[in-house]
């Protein structure tokens, strides 16, 4: 009898571990907070080790409880006999079956995490929605939503006592064996030492109820009408009820329906906790967020008895976002932050990640994201609900991240497609000849390329998501990272709006050279070797070698690249565009302004031109800014005061009246479709005749991967040049304008160098392309540089002359280089007086001139090769062109195009 | 016949005493509920910034309309706290919302509530009710 009495059932120890979740709770009582029970908790983990391990001591055993319980139960039914209790008893242990999961889901409930807040929500919510007692049962339950104090009373008292009072009767005894009472106690302190309870960081968008109600979880997210699911935890109270007491029949059938809901129901958890993700999606392990959204919530540290910090400074550590995180107790002094991005605003965890709660540097630092600001992380950081969720989200949408309008147009010079504004994304490149060339030679600049090394961000830099416009590295901190020898550096490089011209450098010194011709750099095809000693070189990336040019005069005044280009153009607005100038916003007649301005006072900006404005220029309540016409975007640099319109740089603040265009630019009858960068333009970088082959000895690189490989495309460049560039027509839905255009792709592909098929011929395209030189001068081109020269006209270099013999006047043209294999010059758009169609330009709305507008250019032209451009007559000729001509003298002899 | 008859009563008296009880404290909480709910909140008010997240209510602002509505899920009363390209996702079993508080994807099929307010002190503040 007394063997009986002392055997070792899983009842028993179910025993054991309630004794040891009362006393462990007891201890727990003394540091848990009720008033800020996440803070508390935090800190117990952060600060004081022993109450963590009491904490996770408190958490195991009651989980072993309700395991033990459940297997006891398991023990009983799955055997056919009957058990054969009293209703009484059956009733009563129906309802303990309810209080256990009641005294569990309390103390879930107060951690007062993420978890904890939407799960008291969720039971919340179903006990509302119990007929006639729903509100004062969820009220009597949970109690005010502002604090924890009745869900504490009903977590240490009321349910406790009742399991107590149930368990007692059941089984007739107090005490467990001792043997069960050491087993279980050894074992869970184990357990606890090694695994700590969770706590929710409260970033993580991802949040799921406890294990045992994560099955459940699964069922209410089926159910329109959750309410039902009620009806199911009553079934299974009843399907135990009636295993307890009934005989026959019922009692077999209800052990068989439970044994399979059991079975039914661990399958719901299984998916529950390894398939579910944020916002209950369905996630897989080899999706690239699994670890982070799916397996955080089994990152739990280790019991640190002596943490890497004293006491001291744990304490000393700020409350961040209402907890504790102890990286501040051994990153103290962490300095060169901005006020937003301080420690103690947002701590170290909000960007770096790691766990917060462990206290080694080991297990603090595990899963740590050492370079925030990636895109592939950024949704982890910079991009979590608490900081810049909506700039996160829209950034890969923007050409920078996308790369949609670079990979369109290559692989329409491939021939792969028929247009080149197909929408697309450096991620869904490809195998095809286009897509390994983009890989080999073009596609590193994108915004999701990692930044993979400290620093700062360079003229060799490329990517590095937030990072590559928002990081800037103070001397001190470029100092320490200089000289770190493995210990804490404490100057932190800095996150803020100081976005210079170098952060732009790195990318757009490169292709269109947009960077280096603002500055005035042009690139030339010598060797480093080559460089003469002279200010009027600049080597750039130790290899390129640049001749000063004119710079843009809006550099001569001072002005960066983000002094015009607003944040919406830059992190993009949300939307997909296939080209640059279609996500670009800002035009010069949005700040040059002709006529009464389009402003916008500061109380109706959007928010975060408000917030940035603010940041940079302190008050700015009483302002009112200009308004782009493109996207309606506030020009938060801008202000119109007292009838004048002035600008401020937005690094140094420095402030400037803003000019109106000449008179000569808005006259409306001779030159209203030229855009301004038509005339504007100093000069503009080209090359001509470059070739594509694939070589599969060279030594190439993926520009994806990162890493080097055998065999790639290989470039070979043609001549650069620096001059004024050719204008053609822009076609769009609301205009018709004449633009500058740079020879963008005259060049053969070698195609079956990469396919391998003798069939492939060789590919040859002569592609202008639409530019934005950034070579501005405040002198417009004169007019004989258009009128009068080839290359403006599409012919390429070569003499224009016009001869007139026997009273006739006549265009001639001899192009400067030989004719290739489509029959014309190697630099040319189109064949004196003709024009072509088809495959002309790297976008679908951009053209040559018709033969048409190229005459009428010309018949202004012959006038210049005798009438001076500044003379009265050509002055008089903007106005009254036709009528000038119609009357000319005698000795005037206009073309004749006969 | 007596013991039985003595046991109906007890039984009757018994089940008198529970349902007193019951009703006792199905009153006592409801006039609880009554005189410590909230009924007005003041929060702060941004009529630039599309949607703002206040605990249990999110403010939206588009079109120079503003609407408030419940932050909590339709569904089972999760509190949504986030918004993923215009829509309002609830974290707990990924019910969607538009900006107006409409159903865009399940497992919640009401719309979000929408809550009376009142924009107070020039624009500064909006009075929430209810």
């Amino acid at each position: 009898m007394a063997k009986k009495k002392n055997k070792t059932t899983f009842g028993t120890l179910a025993l054991a571990m309630f004794w040891l979740v009362a006393v462990s709770g007891v201890f727990l009582a003394i540091p848990f907070d009720v008033k800020s029970p996440y803070l508390s908790i935090s800190n117990m983990m952060v600060s004081n080790p022993w109450a963590s391990l009491i904490r996770n001591f408190h958490y195991w055993s009651s989980q072993f409880f309700l395991v033990f319980s459940l297997i006891h139960l398991y023990d009983h039914f799955h055997y056919k006999q009957k058990v054969g209790l009293k209703k009484g008893m059956a009733f009563r242990l129906s309802l303990a079956v309810l209080t256990i999961s009641l005294a569990m889901i309390s103390g879930f409930l107060l951690k007062g995490d993420a978890d904890s807040e939407q799960a008291r929500q969720i039971l919340k919510t179903l006990s509302e929605r119990i007929p006639l007692i729903g509100e004062s049962l969820a009220y009597s339950l949970l109690g005010d939503s502002e604090n924890y104090q009745l869900i504490y009373v009903h977590h240490i008292a009321t349910f406790t006592i009742f399991i107590a009072i149930a368990m007692v009767e059941h089984s007739r005894k107090y005490w467990p064996p001792i043997s069960d009472f050491i087993l279980s106690f050894v074992g869970t302190l184990g357990i606890s030492y090694l695994l700590s309870a969770p706590l929710h960081d409260n970033l993580n968008p991802a949040v799921k109820g406890p294990w045992y109600f994560v099955g459940f979880q699964e069922i209410l997210h089926w159910l329109k009408h959750p309410e039902w699911s009620l009806l199911l935890f009553l079934g299974v109270l009843l399907l135990i009820y009636f295993v307890n007491s009934a005989k026959g029949k019922t009692m077999f059938l209800s052990k068989r329906t439970l044994l399979v809901f059991s079975a039914f129901y661990g399958i719901l958890t299984i998916i529950g906790l390894f398939f579910r993700g944020e916002n209950w999606k369905w996630e897989t392990p080899w999706n690239n967020e699994y670890s982070y959204s799916v397996l955080h919530n089994f990152k739990t540290p280790k019991v640190k008895l002596s943490p890497d910090y004293t006491i001291r400074e744990a304490m000393s550590s700020p409350v961040i976002q209402g907890r504790k995180e102890s990286c501040l107790a051994c990153h103290t002094n962490t300095h060169g932050f901005t006020d937003s991005h301080s420690p103690e605003a947002i701590g170290c965890f909000s960007c770096h990640g790691g766990n917060p709660f462990a206290t080694g540097k080991k297990q603090s630092h595990r899963n740590m994201i050492l370079i925030p600001g990636n895109l592939n992380t950024a949704n982890q950081s910079c991009g979590t609900t608490q900081c810049h969720p909506e700039i996160v989200e829209r950034v890969p949408t923007g050409l920078m991240a996308t790369l949609s309008g670079m990979i369109s147009v290559d692989r329409f010079v491939f021939n792969e497609q028929d247009n080149p504004d197909i929408l697309t994304d450096v991620h869904r490149l490809g195998n095809s000849a286009a897509d390994e060339h983009l890989k080999n030679l073009c596609v590193r600049c994108h915004l999701g390329n990692p930044k993979t090394v400290y620093g700062p961000i360079t003229e060799t830099s490329r990517g590095g998501g937030c990072l590559a416009c928002h990081l800037n590295y103070s001397e001190e901190a470029k100092n320490a990272l200089a000289q770190n020898n493995g210990d804490l550096i404490n100057a932190h490089p800095e996150i803020s709006l100081k976005i210079t011209n170098n952060h732009c450098f790195g990318c757009h010194s490169r292709s269109g050279r947009i960077s280096t011709s603002y500055e005035g750099w042009h690139e030339t095809t010598l060797l480093a070797s080559e460089m003469p000693d002279s200010s009027n070189y600049r080597l750039i990336e130790e290899s390129r070698v640049f001749i000063k040019k004119k710079e843009d005069v809006h550099h001569q005044l001072g002005l960066q690249c983000i002094d015009c280009h607003h944040s919406y153009e830059v992190m993009g607005d949300g939307n997909h565009y296939a080209h640059q100038e279609d996500q670009q916003d800002v035009q010069c007649s949005d700040c040059h302004i002709d006529g009464q301005p389009k402003i916008i006072s500061a109380e109706d900006l959007d928010n975060e031109s408000a917030i940035i404005a603010a940041l940079r220029f302190g008050n700015i309540s009483e302002r009112k800014f200009l308004v782009t016409e493109k996207h309606n975007r506030a020009l938060i640099n801008t202000f119109v005061e007292n009838d004048s319109i002035y600008f401020l740089t937005k690094n140094s603040g420095k402030k400037m009246t803003m000019k109106s265009p000449a008179a000569v630019c808005t006259r409306d009858n001779a030159h209203s479709s030229l855009s301004c960068s038509s005339c504007h333009t100093s000069w503009a970088p080209t090359c001509i005749g470059c070739h594509n082959s694939f070589d599969e000895n060279e030594r190439a690189y993926n520009m994806i991967k990162n890493q080097e490989q055998k065999g790639g495309w290989v470039e070979y460049i043609g001549e650069y040049k620096a001059q004024q560039p050719t204008l053609g027509i822009r076609k769009t839905e609301n205009k018709t304008e004449v633009i500058p255009v740079l020879p963008g792709m005259i060049l053969t592909i070698d195609k079956k160098s990469f396919s391998k098929n003798e069939n492939d011929a060789d590919i040859f395209h002569r592609l202008y392309a639409p530019a934005a030189p950034h070579t501005t001068s405040a002198k417009g081109r004169s007019c004989v540089s258009c009128h009068n020269d080839p290359v403006a006209l599409g012919y390429g270099e070569g003499e224009l002359k016009y001869e007139i013999k026997n009273g006739e006047g006549k265009w001639l043209f001899n192009a400067k280089y030989e004719n290739i294999e489509d029959g014309l010059p190697a630099d040319a758009w189109v064949d004196f007086l003709k024009t072509r169609d088809g495959k002309v330009s790297t976008r679908s709305n951009v053209f040559p001139f018709s033969v048409e507008q190229q005459k009428n250019i010309l018949t202004v032209g012959a006038c210049l090769t005798c009438h001076s451009e500044n003379s009265e007559l050509m002055k008089k000729s903007l106005n009254n062109f036709d009528d000038l001509l119609k009357n000319r003298s005698s000795r005037c002899v206009s073309p004749d195009w006969e | 016949m007596e013991i039985k008859n003595r046991r109906t009563f007890l039984q009757i008296i018994s089940g008198g005493i529970i349902a007193f009880f019951i009703f006792i404290w199905n009153k006592l909480t409801l006039n609880h509920i009554e005189i410590s709910g909230e009924k007005e909140k003041m929060l702060p008010f941004n009529k630039n910034k599309t949607i703002s997240f206040y605990g249990n209510y999110i403010i939206v602002n588009q079109e120079n309309k503003t609407t408030v509505l419940s932050s909590h899920c339709t569904h089972l009363g999760c509190r949504i706290d986030k918004q993923e390209n215009g829509r309002l996702v609830c974290p707990c079993h990924g019910s969607e919302y538009d900006l107006n508080g409409s159903v865009l994807k399940g497992p919640a099929y009401k719309n979000l509530r929408i809550v009376p307010s009142e924009i107070t002190d020039e624009g500064k503040n909006i009075l929430i009710k209810g």
